[in-house]
């Protein structure tokens, strides 16, 4: 079972990096979600799955028993919420860009490389 | 004592600044008294020098670095002092009239970086610890490159001081390799030890990059070929500052150091070859140079790069008639080379005119000017009784008396030749001959103009006649400081007919003759192309030119804007360093052979999340690749579920979900066929150099399943969670209470994401702000049904909240499910019906919620003095223990952070939406 774990957590990787080498953002961003959810599968991992029980200590005891290791889900759980925010920052913006530019093609969005360039900003004014 | 003096110095030049603002047309006066103080300090201090003593003044500045703040005054450092203090002086006075014109800002700019230029030159030349020498060193160089482009509207001004700057402190930079490297061989950093244990350095491995080092430095600095060409350039600065800084104190700086280091030079073989050759080449350049230019300025500071020349092969000289003429000639050069600088000036400042060609005439408009213009002339020219026939005698006697052979001397007399027909054009030509070419003048003379070339060059003249006081405190001393023991000394004007006699006739015949056709040979000369052709200015700008490409291919290669690239090459490096650390730590990886019973659901499950992804990358719409996505993250919620992770099965569930309502929206607005923007090749390389990635990292999945876990910390916290913080759900507790530091960073990660989206998505104008968010009709039954599911997420949001200290849930989890309560009004209703639900607005929420995290650390930090050390409270209710902690604060304050952050996302994206 830990084999096809890492396999499918290996795999999801593959797949996440391959989309945020896309030059479609939208595409990027996607693959960039997949890949957080890829991360987190492997951190999870560590734990080594040992057990299905959760974490949660049994009424009348007072420490753990035999469970899952709450360690990595502490790590994981925020790592969630942080991927999620981040996927949801790039989102907005490459809508930004999008609007701004009428393309989604990461090769065709030039704002940030003209910014040092004088003879571009002259264009614009 | 001699810190003091630079203290004051420091302070006076900043002082200056508002100073100058505050004295108003008469600064330069009051100015003055700065350099003119520190001039009578060290007169003053001379007395002690001439006793054969010096003053030291040392204290730690890094002394693990071997650094130290060691200052002394000897007699060669009090000749430059005296030089630095004395013309500064004289320039303050004469900058302040010749400035008047200029607005009180640029004269207070002007006076400020005059100062500092001077108290940064008593510094290079008082500094015995190199170190802070080469601090002062540089200092000068900024504070010339700030005066040349004095002018900065002026493109040809900025120029000149980009390239004095490129020139000098790149020379600055071999003098501090040296610098260094003579430290690290003798321990030492201290300049008198490094002289005194001249053999030892002499004999050390590092000697030749020592000595380039050193020579660089001071060739730059000292304008010797071939790097003289920064000098004529620098003529776009000032007058004064031309006066000052490009021919009487600043230039010499490279001359002080290699006359420092004569004794070093001395020991190493060929090191005065080179010095000679570079010498000779760079009196030749000076002298063709100056016959050939056209301007007065030009010709000055060509004689004046000729004159370095001289100074540079004198300090190569053996013998102690060297070291005489050395400082006889710094001496006697600054004094009537910075008079015909001011005198320059002052035609320039009345006339207008730069070209000599155009002047003529000038003495009777100039009377003064012209006066001092030919003392200094005929002292330049080397004519008895002044200072500059004195020192032009020790000249060829250090020649006659040194190893050398004719060859120097040579070229010393044609150099000297063209000096003395240079100070006749100079002065007869402008001021004494060609009568009516100027018929009048701007400006006439004020007396802050003519004091300074006056008083300077009649120091010329009264020096040579009555020598005694400064040859006994101030010449002597130099060159026993230069030769580290006390030398005879004697300046009188005449010793009879001797062959140095002879050589100076000689001199001045051709001098008279060069004066006499300066009109056809300075013709001939300008006109021919090859001197033009071999510039070295040219091969400057060349290296310029040659730079800037290599700098736009470079760019062009490395910067290219295709954001791929710069993927492909952190993943391909990543890949690299883990192949490499594998690799390096010679591991065999391990597999797990017993693997344990199969679960055939399990496999189905994992299974279908990698086909999801293998989809993602396979589908040609967006919307089928979120969905693909989407299917692997539900697949990992499940599997989180499997095994023993519902606290994280339930935040992925919510993610995943609230992702697809967030990321629809962007869906909606753009273009959901996408077909691929990568060609067929480049698509099989990036599925390479994936699939490289993803087999390393199934190998290192692999090796450390089957590695034997340690679970040292996560005993820990199973052992104390209730014990010590009374929670019985481990993975809660570690997050708000064990790491409740970590997981406020995380909170503010996620709240400040909250200040992006408002950035990106919020309303544009007040407009926008004031009509709302337009929203399109849903489906009936979910328009019908959002009060329900609102009212039951929201519910169901703070029993999560709540019970996730001892239960499953907790601060995320809640604040996700009330943020997808809202999604729903949203989706059914329309933003506004939501927004009116929540009656504050989202950044309020989202900045609220991390204020009250940290306000939850409060308590703990007053009571136990730890921040975020929760504190318990035992309460009775109906009869019922309840514990409760700042722990729920914390959390709370967590929900109400990432609800306020969901929000400001779902409601910009949504406003995006509908514009």
């Amino acid at each position: 079972m830990t084999t096809i774990y890492a396999i499918v957590a290996a795999g999801m990787f593959g797949c996440g990096l391959y989309m945020v080498l896309s030059r479609n953002l939208v595409r990027m961003i996607l693959g960039l979600s997949l890949l957080t959810t890829a991360v987190n599968l492997v951190l999870f991992q560590t734990g080594r799955m040992r057990s299905g029980q959760p974490p949660l200590i049994a009424e009348g005891a007072t420490t753990l028993g035999n469970s899952a290791d709450p360690v990595p889900q502490a790590l994981i759980l925020t790592a969630i919420v942080i991927g999620f925010a981040l996927t949801v920052v790039m989102a907005a913006l490459a809508l930004r860009a999008y609007r701004d530019h009428a393309t989604l093609r990461s090769d065709e969005i030039h704002s940030a490389l003209d910014l040092g360039d004088s003879a571009a900003e002259r264009n614009d004014r | 004592m001699i810190s003091t003096l630079l203290a004051i110095s420091l302070a006076g030049s900043i002082a200056a600044w508002p100073l100058s603002k505050l004295f108003g047309r008469h600064a330069g006066w009051g100015l003055a008294s700065l350099p003119a103080g520190l001039f009578a300090g060290f007169v003053g201090l001379a007395t002690t020098i001439e006793a054969g003593g010096r003053i030291s003044d040392r204290s730690a500045w890094a002394p693990t670095l071997g650094i130290e703040w060691s200052l002394r005054l000897d007699g060669f450092a009090l000749l430059f002092c005296l030089l630095v203090t004395g013309i500064g002086t004289l320039v303050v006075i004469y900058a302040g009239a010749y400035l008047a014109g200029d607005s009180l800002r640029n004269r207070a700019r002007f006076f400020t970086l005059i100062l500092l230029f001077m108290t940064s030159m008593l510094g290079a030349v008082l500094a015995d610890d190199m170190i802070v020498m080469f601090v002062f060193w540089e200092a000068t160089s900024i504070l010339s490159f700030l005066l040349i482009g004095f002018d900065a509207d002026s493109a040809s001004a900025r120029r000149s001081a980009l390239m004095s700057l490129r020139v000098t402190a790149g020379g600055g930079l071999a003098l501090l390799a040296a610098i260094i490297m003579i430290g690290s061989t003798l321990g030492t950093y201290s300049m008198t030890e490094t002289i005194a244990r001249a053999p030892e350095i002499a004999q050390s491995r590092w000697i030749q990059p020592i000595l380039a080092g050193l020579m660089i430095g001071a060739f730059t600095k000292s304008a010797q070929f071939p790097f003289h060409f920064w000098l004529p350039n620098a003529m776009q600065a000032p007058t004064p500052a031309s006066a000052y800084l490009h021919s009487a104190t600043m230039v010499k700086l490279g001359v002080y150091l290699l006359a420092r280091f004569e004794p070093v030079i001395g020991q190493v073989p060929g090191g005065r070859d080179v010095l000679i050759a570079v010498a000779l080449a760079t009196m030749l350049t000076g002298a063709v140079q100056a016959l050939r230019a056209e301007n007065f300025k030009s010709v000055l500071a060509y004689s004046t790069v000729a004159s370095l020349g001289i100074l540079m092969m004198l300090v190569a000289l053996d013998g102690p008639v060297a070291g005489v003429a050395t400082v006889g000639f710094i001496l006697a050069h600054a004094l009537y080379k910075a008079t015909l600088f001011f005198c320059a000036g002052n035609v320039l400042h009345a006339t207008g005119l730069s070209k000599l060609r155009l002047m003529g005439g000038l003495g009777r408009f100039l009377p003064v000017t012209a006066a001092a213009a030919a003392l200094a002339s005929l002292s330049m020219a080397g004519l008895p009784p002044f200072l500059g026939f004195i020192s032009k005698e020790f000249l060829f006697e250090a020649q006659i008396q040194s190893s050398w052979n004719a060859v120097p001397v040579a070229v010393a007399v044609i150099v000297n030749a063209v000096i003395v027909g240079v100070a006749g054009v100079v002065t007869l030509r402008p001021f004494f001959m060609g009568r009516g070419k100027v018929r009048e003048v701007k400006h006439r003379e004020v007396p802050g103009l003519v004091a300074a070339p006056l008083i300077l060059a009649l120091l010329g003249l009264v020096i040579s006649l009555d020598s005694d006081w400064i040859s006994r405190s101030v010449l002597r001393p130099a060159v026993s400081s230069i030769y580290g023991r006390p030398v005879e000394l004697k300046v009188a004007l005449w010793h009879g007919v001797t062959p140095i006699v002879l050589l100076s006739a000689i001199v001045v015949g051709i001098g008279a003759l060069i004066f006499t056709f300066w009109g056809p040979i300075h013709r001939r000369l300008s006109t021919q192309s090859a001197l033009h052709r071999f510039d070295v200015e040219h091969a400057y700008d060349g290296m310029l030119r040659a730079l800037d490409r290599v700098a736009v291919r470079a760019a062009a290669r490395v910067h290219h804007g295709d954001l791929r690239g710069y993927i492909r090459v952190v993943i391909a490096g990543a890949l690299g360093f883990a192949i490499w650390g594998i690799l390096a730590s010679g591991a065999v990886p391990r597999i797990d052979s017993g693997t344990g019973a199969m679960n055939a659901g399990a496999v189905v499950i994992a299974l279908t999340g990698l086909a999801g992804a293998v989809a993602a990358t396979r589908s040609q719409s967006l919307l089928a690749a979120m969905i693909a996505v989407g299917l692997s993250g539900l697949v990992t919620a499940l599997l989180f579920m499997m095994n023993g992770a519902p606290d994280l099965a339930l935040t992925q569930f919510a993610v995943e979900s609230l992702m697809v309502v967030l990321l629809t929206v962007m869906l909606f607005i753009v273009p959901l066929r996408a077909p691929s923007t990568r060609t067929p090749p480049e698509r099989r390389w990036d599925a390479i150099l994936s699939a490289a990635f993803a087999l390393v990292m199934l190998v290192v999945l692999l090796d450390m399943t089957a590695a034997a876990p340690r679970n040292d910390v996560s005993a820990f916290f199973g052992r104390e969670s209730y014990v010590a913080a009374f929670g019985k759900n481990v993975v809660n507790v570690i997050l708000v209470d064990f790491r409740g530091f970590d997981t406020l960073g995380e909170t503010s990660v996620i709240a400040l994401a909250s200040i992006i989206a408002w950035s990106l998505l919020g309303p544009r104008n007040a407009l926008e702000a004031r009509m709302g968010i337009r929203s399109g009709k849903a489906a009936f039954v979910l328009a019908f049904m959002s009060p329900v599911f609102f009212w039951l997420l929201l519910v169901m949001s703070v029993i999560i909240l709540l019970r996730g200290h001892n239960e499953i849930g907790g601060g995320f989890v809640g604040g996700l499910t009330a943020a997808l309560a809202f999604a729903i009004v949203s989706l059914a209703r329309g933003v506004e019906r939501a927004r009116e639900r929540l009656r504050l607005h989202p950044l309020t929420l989202a900045s609220g919620g991390l204020l009250l995290a940290i306000v939850s650390g409060m308590p703990g930090l007053l009571v136990n003095g730890d921040f975020l050390s929760h504190i318990w409270i035992d309460t009775q209710i109906l009869g019922v223990s309840v514990k409760q902690g700042t722990t729920l604060l914390f959390d709370l304050g967590v929900y109400i952070a990432v609800l306020g952050t969901v929000l400001s996302f779902l409601f910009g994206l949504r406003r995006e939406a509908a514009r």
